[in-house]
């Protein structure tokens, strides 16, 4: 399935745009980030939708899957 | 009650939003731009946000708060887009009927902020920028 996958803050900038997406024959969030060729680090988390989710989450046709780099609100 | 703007930030706008007769006491927190960082002069600083996450978790912030210490109301807003020296980057307001629940509402609330909200913040030097978390 097809999933678009979005980029925030350093991960935006090193991958040059905000937004991709991925074509897998899997269907799991780590299936989605391997697909996205990008360099990923233990400090990144998940998102599907607006939820916080591990990298085993499942995902369905049309999910959004979004890669949450250290975080620096506030 | 909950929002993410490119808008300057109102403590009015917070205030009003949490009073409450049956509430005492206003704790409010505001977040500013600070001009230095690790012996760096901050010329600037740019946020960045997944807005309609970052919104949820300010509200899942708010639902926990009211859980835990039954504060009266939460107001949390904070502000993307670039930002100058002195300029509110975050603004929290919680009510409660004394004091002590307003402050442990209003510290639970930024610091649960600064990790779970999906906020990203860039400060630029006067050589180099960096991307600073935390």
């Amino acid at each position: 399935m097809k999933v678009v996958v979005q980029l925030f803050g350093p991960l935006a900038e090193q991958a040059g745009r905000p937004r991709l997406e991925v074509t897998v024959a899997g269907s799991t969030v780590r299936d989605v980030v391997e697909a996205t060729g990008l360099q990923v680090d233990k400090s990144v988390r998940y998102a599907r939708n607006t939820d916080y989710v591990d990298l085993d989450a499942g995902l369905q046709e049309g999910d959004v899957v979004s890669l949450i780099p250290p975080v620096g609100g506030g | 009650m909950f929002k993410v703007t490119t808008e300057p930030l109102s403590i009015d706008e917070a205030y009003a939003a949490v009073r409450r007769d049956d509430c005492g006491a206003v704790a409010l927190f505001v977040g500013t731009v600070r001009d230095h960082h690790d012996g760096k002069k901050v010329t600037q600083i740019s946020y960045s946000a997944f807005q309609e996450m970052a919104v949820k978790e300010f509200a899942a912030i708010a639902t926990e708060a009211i859980a835990r210490w039954k504060v009266g109301a939460v107001y949390i807003a904070h502000r993307t887009g670039p930002l100058k020296i002195g300029d509110a980057s975050v603004v929290i307001a919680v009510s409660s009927a004394h004091r002590a629940e307003a402050f442990e509402g209003c510290r639970y609330a930024i610091e649960t902020l600064k990790k779970m909200a999906p906020i990203w913040k860039e400060e630029f030097y006067e050589t180099g920028k960096a991307w600073i978390s935390g």
